[in-house]
Formats: structure tokens, C-alpha cells, sequence
């Protein structure tokens, strides 16, 4: 009877916890399943071409990154300058647009869920059209170049800014408003005095987010010929000129986590 | 004579109650207005340097819609577009999948409460960094020239991609989680792997599998265009059809890839709110 009582007793784990680990299991044998059927039915080249091209291209390559070319430093850093202004513009047209937007799909200033559905349609169609497809749009119409760029990266921005103004505008507190509506003032006062001062910090950091999203956008609009630091990329790429490249990519890539903390350090000062 | 006491009294009583209503504190004042300025300079410069034209464009308004008219799609060529299609989402299957793999040890490495050692952490952090600030089609053009042009690189890409967003939302993750079983394991002298194994994957397994299927979405938004730098999928057909001006094969393509997009995202936030 004491043997008995003395012996670990380990308590069988619950029964929800028995099927999350089921379901996590089967979860895993499926996605490598239809893993293997992907890699099987897609039209990948043989290992041979694969390896002899990398035999090829892999030391010119490391040949280049290893030395970076210092006199394409002016042209990187300058068309890297034009990209930050491209993403400037493009995220202010987006912010003003949105601006707009926002209060036409926030339930609470329109009174209800049913009002504000067609601007919340419209800014998820706006938030799921491709960015580059809209600079490949406007290339095409106003001719290649920085305004066909900013025009795609306001647009998209839109989408973006415009659901997280709305969700700020819905998460105000109403006190405010109340207070101005009671003491007689009109739908404008209320704007003013009690709407517009309690979004504006919030508006202003997720424009300061938005704008370090579309730095990272700017730099490949140039890729169809939408500006910025992309299109002289694309160029060299095609002659593979390791070396320019890899000291594009460092001008990139520092500017880019440059602008990011700086960006990070204000938007925690904001909120 | 009692009058005169009383008489300059009552401005002051005015003033006092007008003193009553604090005047806006000074200091936000300023910065607000000092930011506001360093703004509008800012944009003055962008608009000067990129010589960003508005009302060019208001004046090429009828171009831009007689443009849009000629983008009418050609239904007729819808047949050829599904296998361009399926290619575009096996990138995107393949990129998630291989990143997630690839991802999960760069998570643990890269949280404070899982590292191995300071200066780990810092590599995988660091290396994080860098992999994020590469766009996904920055990342296909780079890779294009390196392997076979068609899929391939497209998959590669978007898994560097998946590993640079995954790894960066799952450390968040796991830095935020309970530390009360991890301390527990630790005093039964559980080992690392097991510490991480019944005490950290637990409270993040749900949340992991959200941004996993997050990481999809972006991951199909991103092949059906990367395949305009080569990178395979229904992005290089729009790349064919653009460098012919077959701009009714274009119009239909944007529409598929729209449709397309809105429907996996669709689907993914079901699936995620279902989860959390």
C-alpha cells in the first residue's frame, strides 16, 4: 500500500492540450506533403545547370562584394537621396489623401457600422493593389521617372494610412467631443477641438512608420522605371557588375537603417 | 469716493476670471512647430529634387484614362494565365516554407531571454537587420543573375524575405512571453533545447502560426510580382506582355493578380482570426 503511494504519479496532460498536438502534427506531416508535391511539379532546373551556373557566376561575384566600387559611391549615394525624396513626397500625397479617407470610413464619426463600409472596401481594394503594378500604370501613362513613382507609392500609401487613421479615429475618447457638443458648438468646433487634437500624434507616427516602409518600396520602383536608386541597379544587374552593385547595396542598406532608427527614435518621442 | 475702490476692481475680477483658462503649455508649442518646419523643408526639397510635377499630372489626366481604356481586359486570354498562376503560388509556398525552417533557429539566437551569448544574439540580430532592408524584389533581381532565371530564384528570394520578417515578429514574440516556466525548467535543470521546447514554444506556438500564415500572404502578394525581374510566375508573363504594349493581356493580368491577392488575404485572416 506504501509502494503504491510513494511511486511518481505523472498526471496525463489535458485533453485539449492532447488535440492542439494532434492538430499541430498533422498540420506539419501536411505542409511537407504538399511540399514534396510542389517541388515536384514545379519547373525547376536540373541541379547541373544550377551548380555550373553558380560555378560561373559565384566568383565573380564574391570578386566584387570582397571590393566594392568607391567611384560609384556619387551615383549611389545621389540616387539613394532622390529615393528618400520620392518616399517623402509619396508618403506625405498618401497621408493627405488618407487623411481624407479615414473619417469616411470610421464608424464612430458616421454613425454606424453601415456607413463606413464603402470606405473601409475601398481602402482594403486600395491596400491589396500590388505597388509596383500601379508604378508599372503610371509609367506607362505619365512617362518614366520620380513622379510616376510618387504617384504609385501616394496611392498604395493610402490603403495603409487610411485603415490605421480610421482605427484611431474609432479608438478617440468621446469626452471630448461630447463636451464641445454640449457647450454648442458645431460639427466643425468638434473636428477641431476635440478630434483632431487627440489623432494627430498617433497620425504623425504611423506616418513616420509608413514613410520608412516606402524608403524600402522607393528603392525598387526604379526597377520599372519609377525612379530612384532601382532603375541604375537594374542596369548593372544586367551586366552583372558585382562590384558597383555591392557598394549600391551598402549605400541601401545603411541609409536604409540610418533613416530607420532616426525615424524610431522620433515616433517613441510622439506617443 | 466709494466708488473709486471699487471701480478698478472690476477688471481685475474680469481678468481673474479669464486667467482662469491655462494656456496651452509652451514646450509642445515649440517642438510641434519646430517639427512642422523641419517638414515642410523637407518636402520643398523633395518637390524641388525630384521635380515632382502636380498639375503636369492633372493636365495628363485624359492621357491617364484614355491609358486605363486601353487596359480593358481580353478575356480570351485568360486560358494562359493559369499556369503562370499555380508556378506563382508554388514560389510563394516553397519561399514560407523553406524561411519558416530557416527561421526558427534565428528566433531563439535573436531573443534576449533564449540567446546562447551576447554576441550571438547580436550576429543573428544584426543579420536580421540586414535581411529586412532588401526588399523581396530587390532580393529576386539580385538572385536572377546568380541561379536559373525562372522560379527558382524567385523562391529563394522570398525566403531570404520570409526569414528577415518571421524571425524579427517571432523574437518579439518570444520575448514577451511568461518567464515563469522558462525559470522553472531551469531550476529542474532542463537543458537549452529542452527549456526552449516545453517552455517557450507552448506560449508562442499559436501566435508563430498567424505570422506564418501572415508571412504567406505577403509572400504570394510578393511572387505574383516578382517574376517582372525574372524570378518566374504570372509577374514574368505581365513582363512579356508589357514589352509587346499587349496592354488588353496587361489589363487582364493586373485583374487575376488583384483578384487573386484579395482572395488568399481573405483567407488568411479567417484562418489567423480563427487562431488567436
Amino acid at each position: 500500500m506504501s509502494q503504491v503511494n510513494r511511486e511518481l504519479h505523472i498526471p496525463e496532460p489535458p485533453a485539449s492540450m492532447k488535440r492542439a498536438r494532434f492538430l499541430g502534427t498533422a498540420a506539419a506531416i501536411g505542409s511537407v506533403v504538399l511540399l514534396i508535391i510542389v517541388f515536384l511539379t514545379m519547373n525547376l532546373p536540373s541541379w547541373e545547370r544550377v551548380l555550373t551556373g553558380l560555378e560561373r557566376t559565384l566568383p565573380p561575384l564574391w570578386r566584387g562584394f570582397s571590393n566594392p566600387d568607391v567611384g560609384t559611391f556619387p551615383l549611389a549615394f545621389n540616387s539613394m537621396l532622390e529615393t528618400f525624396y520620392m518616399a517623402v513626397l509619396g508618403t506625405i500625397l498618401g497621408g493627405v489623401l488618407a487623411f481624407g479617407l479615414s473619417f469616411l470610413a470610421a464608424r464612430n464619426l458616421l454613425g454606424g457600422t453601415v456607413q463606413a463600409m464603402p470606405g473601409k472596401a475601398l481602402l482594403v481594394a486600395i491596400r491589396t493593389f500590388p505597388e509596383i503594378l500601379l508604378a508599372i500604370i503610371f509609367v506607362a501613362a505619365v512617362g518614366p521617372g520620380a513622379t510616376a513613382g510618387i504617384m504609385a507609392m501616394g496611392i498604395h500609401s493610402i490603403g495603409f494610412l487610411g485603415k490605421i487613421f480610421s482605427d484611431v479615429i474609432e479608438g478617440i475618447d468621446p469626452g471630448p467631443m461630447e463636451a464641445i457638443k454640449a457647450s454648442g458648438g458645431n460639427q466643425l468646433h468638434v473636428f477641431f477641438y476635440a478630434v483632431v487634437p487627440q489623432v494627430l500624434p498617433e497620425f504623425a507616427s504611423y506616418l513616420l512608420y509608413r514613410f520608412e516602409i516606402n524608403l524600402r518600396a522607393a528603392t525598387i520602383l526604379g526597377l520599372v522605371g519609377a525612379g530612384g536608386i532601382g532603375g541604375p541597379l537594374i542596369q548593372r544587374l544586367q551586366f552583372r557588375r558585382w562590384d558597383e552593385i555591392s557598394m549600391m547595396l551598402i549605400v541601401i542598406i545603411a541609409f536604409i537603417i540610418i533613416v530607420d532608427a532616426i525615424s524610431s527614435r522620433i515616433r517613441r518621442n510622439l506617443v | 469716493m466709494p466708488e473709486s475702490p471699487q471701480h478698478p476692481s472690476a477688471p481685475e475680477v474680469g481678468s481673474e476670471a479669464r486667467s482662469t483658462i491655462p494656456a496651452p503649455p509652451a514646450g509642445g508649442r515649440i517642438k510641434a512647430l519646430l517639427g512642422l518646419v523641419i517638414a515642410a523643408l523637407l518636402i520643398g526639397i523633395s518637390f524641388d529634387q525630384t521635380s515632382f510635377n502636380l498639375p503636369a499630372l492633372f493636365s495628363g489626366a485624359a492621357d491617364f484614362w484614355s491609358f486605363l481604356g486601353r487596359l480593358a481586359p481580353d478575356w480570351s486570354y485568360l486560358p494562359a494565365i493559369w499556369g503562370p498562376l499555380i508556378e506563382t503560388l508554388q514560389i510563394a509556398y516553397v519561399g514560407t516554407f523553406l524561411g519558416t525552417v530557416l527561421a526558427m533557429p534565428l528566433i531563439f539566437l535573436a531573443s534576449a531571454n533564449t540567446s546562447l551569448d551576447p554576441i550571438s544574439m547580436w550576429i543573428a540580430r544584426t543579420l536580421l537587420t540586414i535581411l529586412r532592408s532588401i526588399p523581396d524584389l530587390l532580393w529576386a533581381a539580385l538572385l536572377v543573375p546568380i541561379l536559373v532565371v525562372g522560379p527558382l530564384p524567385g523562391a529563394i528570394a522570398l525566403t531570404f524575405f520570409t526569414i528577415g520578417i518571421l524571425a524579427k515578429l517571432g523574437s518579439e514574440t518570444v520575448e514577451a512571453i511568461d518567464p515563469g516556466p522558462l525559470e522553472a525548467l531551469r531550476a529542474t535543470g532542463a537543458g537549452r533545447n529542452a527549456q526552449i521546447m516545453f517552455a517557450v514554444v507552448p506560449q508562442v506556438a499559436a501566435t508563430m502560426v498567424s505570422y506564418i500564415l501572415y508571412s504567406f500572404e505577403i509572400n504570394v502578394r510578393a511572387s505574383v510580382i516578382i517574376g517582372l525581374v525574372g524570378a518566374g510566375g504570372i509577374g514574368f508573363l505581365l513582363q512579356v506582355r508589357l514589352n509587346f504594349f499587349d496592354y488588353s493581356a496587361v489589363g487582364l493580368i493586373i485583374i487575376v493578380i488583384f483578384a487573386v491577392v484579395l482572395l488568399i488575404d481573405g483567407i488568411s485572416v479567417w484562418a489567423r482570426s480563427k487562431l488567436i
